[in-house]
């Protein structure tokens, strides 16, 4: 198994990718900021159809059009509480446009465009991890950066608004973050569940930390674990990857309720 | 420390006839008026929140705004986004000059700092509990202690012992008192209980029709009932 070069692709790509969602996951779930990771996964089908009408590649037309949708979605809204309707006006739009974009694509193969919505780890190239290790450092490296205002601003708005923290910068750098986390989730399991890999890592590591330096570990390390372990199902039992990460991470969920659940009663 | 000639606080309207009032550092200050009068708009001109209707404003020597990193606010409503089972330690930890780029601090000596706070408002018993199973009143006094992480040098406190009962509001009192004497640092505090806390202010001011004043005693806005002297 270890022999294969789309098997090593997979994985190394595949922990690239967790990881990342995994630190990100904590801040949407923190930011209540899911609805936007939800739309961004929407859009993403929209930018691969646009790419793909134009002629260019798939991942290259989600990027362009996530990150714009995430500079609009974070300048509508600089508050965690606006950012629904702001992100709802924005996906409407947006999903509008894919639909017209894939009418004009019907008469040609839409394979590469449907490939987004359910994503394939076991097709993703040497060329691709490149392009999604510099994707993640990038992000890394800027969530670095920003982790502590990043922090503040978001569990308590007011007063890091009353210490001069910018809000609304925080909100558009974020949200185009998330963006490219979409369009890199996107590869594994595709725009529909790239909710999976953005929520629940996140909230198994609320499930059992404490502080946000924790919570982070626990996420990344239940999101690579579900990742790695997806793939090794998916290659011995024919199983699609994008199922059995999600199969996996609800597993890990499912065992934190029963925990506090067991904890109520004890 | 704060400093006003012929200010003129307002919204979209004006909300205050144009006053003068000179606040000397370390001072501790009540404010008490009618709802609408102008006391939440005050603390947030002095954040530079919003912008002044006309005349100047001067908070340590500087414009509004320019200055806000040693000035803590406790606003009267706010949103804490905090995980289910964060502390109240953790919400003190992470305000930590949170304006500041890098990673989160860490490390003993804030451990410390956040410790003698901790103690300083009498929160020890619930501060490693998670922050949203706390009573109104455990979580105004950690609020306390996350506004004095960052060692402000004045102190806004906009309503903080509005929805607390009697006990609650005793204790919040005392973490007051406590401050008072261990700290030097100014403070502002707007409140509708002011009769309870009169005795630990040196002087306050007064939103009324008529204008804004300065007085050295409560004794002097006796007329407003809502006072409850």
């Amino acid at each position: 198994m270890w022999a294969y070069s789309f098997m090593q692709n997979a994985i190394i790509g595949g922990i690239i990718i967790a990881t990342v969602c995994g630190l990100i996951s904590v801040f949407v779930i923190l930011r209540r900021t899911a609805f936007a990771a939800h739309a961004l996964g929407h859009m993403s089908l929209t930018g691969a159809a646009g790419a793909a009408l134009l002629g260019f590649p798939s991942m290259l037309g989600q990027i362009i059009l996530n990150v714009i949708s995430a500079i609009i979605m974070g300048l509508m809204g600089d508050k965690v509480k606006k950012n629904d309707l702001a992100i709802g006006v924005v996906l409407t739009f947006v999903l509008g446009l894919g639909a017209y974009f894939l009418f004009l694509f019907q008469n040609n193969y839409a394979g590469g465009v449907m490939g987004i919505l359910f994503g394939n780890i076991f097709a993703i190239s040497s060329s691709q991890i490149v392009q999604l290790a510099l994707m993640g450092v990038s992000i890394l490296i800027v969530m670095a950066i920003i982790s502590r205002p990043l922090i503040f601003a978001s569990i308590d708005p007011v007063v890091a608004a009353s210490k001069n923290v910018p809000l609304r910068l925080l909100s558009v750098v974020f949200f185009v973050l998330l963006a490219l986390t979409v369009s890199m989730a996107c590869q594994i399991v595709g725009a529909l569940l790239v909710f999976v890999l953005l929520i629940i890592p996140g909230a198994i590591g609320m499930q059992w930390g404490q502080s946000i330096p924790r919570i982070v570990i626990i996420s990344i390390l239940s999101s690579v674990g579900a990742v790695f372990s997806a793939l090794l199902i998916s290659y011995h039992y024919d199983l699609p990857a994008g199922f059995c990460i999600t199969m996996l991470l609800c597993i890990g969920y499912f065992v934190g309720v029963v925990r506090e659940f067991i904890g109520k009663l004890c | 420390m704060i400093e006003c000639r012929d200010l003129v606080l307002g919204y979209d309207k004006a909300v205050t006839k144009p006053f003068n009032l000179t606040i000397k550092d370390n001072q501790w200050i009540g404010i008490i008026g009618k709802n609408g009068a102008g006391k939440s708009t005050f603390l947030k001109s002095i954040l530079g929140n919003l912008s002044l209707k006309a005349g100047q404003l001067q908070v340590f020597g500087k414009l509004p705004g320019n200055n806000n990193t040693c000035i803590s606010y406790i606003p009267q409503e706010r949103e804490i986004n905090l995980a289910d089972k964060m502390s109240g330690m953790s919400l003190v930890m992470n305000s930590y000059r949170g304006w500041k780029l890098g990673l989160p601090w860490s490390g003993r000596s804030l451990q410390r700092r956040v410790n003698e706070l901790i103690d300083l408002v009498g929160a020890n018993e619930y501060a490693h509990r998670p922050f949203m199973s706390l009573s109104g009143g455990q979580k105004k006094r950690i609020y306390l202690a996350q506004a004095l992480v960052n060692q402000p040098q004045l102190l806004l406190l906009d309503e903080p012992l509005a929805d607390l009962d009697p006990h609650a509001k005793q204790h919040f009192i005392e973490a007051l008192q406590k401050i008072h004497s261990h700290r030097e640092l100014g403070l502002l505090i707007i409140s509708h209980d002011m009769h309870e806390i009169a005795c630990h202010l040196d002087a306050f001011v007064h939103f009324s029709s008529t204008g804004v004043h300065y007085c050295e005693t409560i004794e002097c806005v006796k007329e407003d009932t809502y006072v409850g002297v």
